[in-house]
């Protein structure tokens, strides 16, 4: 049985949130996104840089590491740090991994940030860059299968067939992110759109059409993990780290037994919720992973908010609106929001249970849930519990 | 088509010199018969080095596909459709092709591999309609 990590859970926290402008040019170098963001995060926390002695990233070789961050901003000596090789599935693994650093006392404070420039430089899975280095690859790149779009397209017409979601159900998914992304003025899409706007939407890889897929952007985002003590003393209200997972996935040849319609966030849900002691009737807000559509959905199922094959339903009831039981990506997500592969998501979900999310604050958050990629693509996942102080 | 050419590696280098034959061969383990695909040195139901390659019937189900609109690689005219098989002897294991069917798939329906020489030192495994 999964089980309450004492020595972890709300020990640790998030003090401080930092973004650059979202963009489809940044003009910038990632190494200078990543300086901007980690010290947009410490003003926010109200902590100077030579108080961090950790950084940590996530990268698919597309950004600035710490070892170039670190120098880049004076700091010589962090005592830890953490270069994770990974698309969105370890976003939050890699917050999660600060804060056991910051539990055991590794470190004291550490800035976990994410840049990319992935418009105008390097857009994942697509032109401009190579086909990604995995032995996988070999049995699908020369189908002309390569592309994130292309493989959660896949994904989603087995869910399609299976369950009977509908091209509508993910249509509305986007017309509620973007109606969440008008409210925000970091968002890069605030005009509102219809469903037929959405059905309007040229083809990608069906079913698949353009507003399926999440806004590729040039930016950078950040947050301070801290002692949970010492986040009390600072500037903002302290957003405590309840609960951090790691789970697997599914590759996409030899998942044996595999289920595509059945994330790797099923498995994981359960160790989540345990940590923190709650389950998915508690939580008040999520932000979860939406590089896609269908991702939201599928997510919605396997993290236990609906049953097995009604992620659809459940979208189109309205309950992932704002005033519905369960808000959804209250920023508009990489839909609409911009993506900046993760953090984000984790950002947002601070904002909101500090209660400074302005026009789109959910009223008295106090729990959210906040997940990475749910183990396509890449057989990892990882998700957070965060919870006001 | 093949825009891109596949990076053989010290495990699927037998793969596709087989497919190169127009042979359809998996690897099954020595020690507990579990047939595994892709190529690779352990298998993961008993953790165990030392397979032989068998030959099995190239055919499964279409789990899924997609239209695609654009070409994602180079090389290739949209639109063209990747098929997801399940294969029929390999449990649990998918492979991807292009469509060579004059209609588009049918969840569900049995295919049959077709193979697709591109020049001598290339052959790929595409799938058509029917047993």
């Amino acid at each position: 049985m999964p089980k309450r990590l004492l020595a972890f859970s709300d020990q640790t926290a998030i003090a401080g949130v930092g973004y650059t402008p979202f963009a489809k040019n940044s003009g910038v170098s990632t190494l200078t996104l990543a300086c901007r963001a980690v010290l947009a995060a410490l003003d926010d926390a109200g902590l100077s840089v030579d108080e961090v002695d950790g950084l940590a990233t996530h990268r698919v070789g597309d950004s600035a590491a710490p070892t170039l961050v670190g120098p880049a901003l004076g700091l010589m000596d962090l005592s830890w740090h953490l270069d994770q090789f990974g698309g969105g599935s370890v976003s939050h693994a890699v917050v999660g991994q600060a804060a056991l650093a910051v539990a055991t006392g590794m470190a004291e404070t550490v800035v976990c940030y994410r840049a990319i420039n992935a418009r105008s430089e390097f857009r994942m899975g697509g032109t401009g860059r190579g086909v990604p280095v995995s032995p996988e690859v070999q049995y699908q790149a020369p189908y002309g299968y390569v592309a994130p779009p292309q493989q959660y397209a896949m994904y989603a017409r087995a869910h399609m067939l299976k369950y009977g979601t509908k091209a509508e159900h993910f249509g509305l998914l986007a017309v509620t992110q973007r109606a969440n992304a008008a409210k925000n003025p970091r968002a890069l899409m605030r005009t509102p759109i219809t469903l037929d706007d959405y059905l309007a939407g040229r083809w990608i890889a069906e079913p698949f059409r353009l507003l399926d897929c999440c806004l590729e952007t040039d930016g950078a985002c950040a947050v301070v993990v801290t002692t949970a003590e010492r986040a009390r003393a600072l500037r903002r209200p302290p957003v405590l780290i309840s609960a951090a997972a790691w789970g697997g996935g599914t590759t996409h040849l030899s998942g044996a037994g595999a289920d595509p319609t059945v994330t790797a966030a099923a498995a994981l849900a359960p160790r989540l919720y345990a940590q923190a002691g709650i389950g998915p009737g508690d939580v008040d807000v999520a932000e979860l992973y939406d590089c896609f559509t269908y991702s939201v959905i599928v997510q919605l199922e396997d993290y236990g908010f609906c049953a097995k094959g009604e992620g659809g339903p459940y979208v189109a009831s309205g309950a992932t609106a704002a005033g519905g039981p369960l808000p959804v990506n209250t920023h508009g997500g990489f839909l609409s929001e911009g993506y900046v592969h993760g953090m984000n998501h984790i950002a947002e979900a601070v904002s909101q249970l500090r209660g400074d999310a302005g026009e789109r604050q959910v009223p008295g958050a106090e729990v959210a849930l906040s997940t990475a990629q749910p183990g396509y693509i890449l057989p990892a996942t990882s998700a957070l519990i965060l919870r006001r102080a | 088509m093949a825009g891109y050419r596949p990076e053989r590696d010290r495990d699927s280098r037998e793969w596709w010199e087989r497919i190169g034959r127009g042979e359809f061969a998996v690897q099954v383990c020595d020690a507990c018969g579990t047939a595994r695909f892709p190529a690779r040195a352990f298998c993961a139901r008993c953790r165990t080095e030392g397979a032989h390659w068998r030959e099995v019937a190239p055919e499964g189900v279409v789990e899924s596909w997609i239209v695609n609109h654009q070409p994602f690689v180079p090389g290739l005219r949209a639109p063209y459709v990747v098929v997801m098989v399940r294969l029929a002897e390999v449990p649990g294991c998918f492979v991807y092709g292009n469509w060579r069917g004059l209609r588009p798939p049918e969840h569900g329906e049995r295919v049959t591999a077709s193979y697709t020489r591109v020049d001598a030192d290339l052959t790929l495994v595409d799938w058509r309609p029917g047993p």
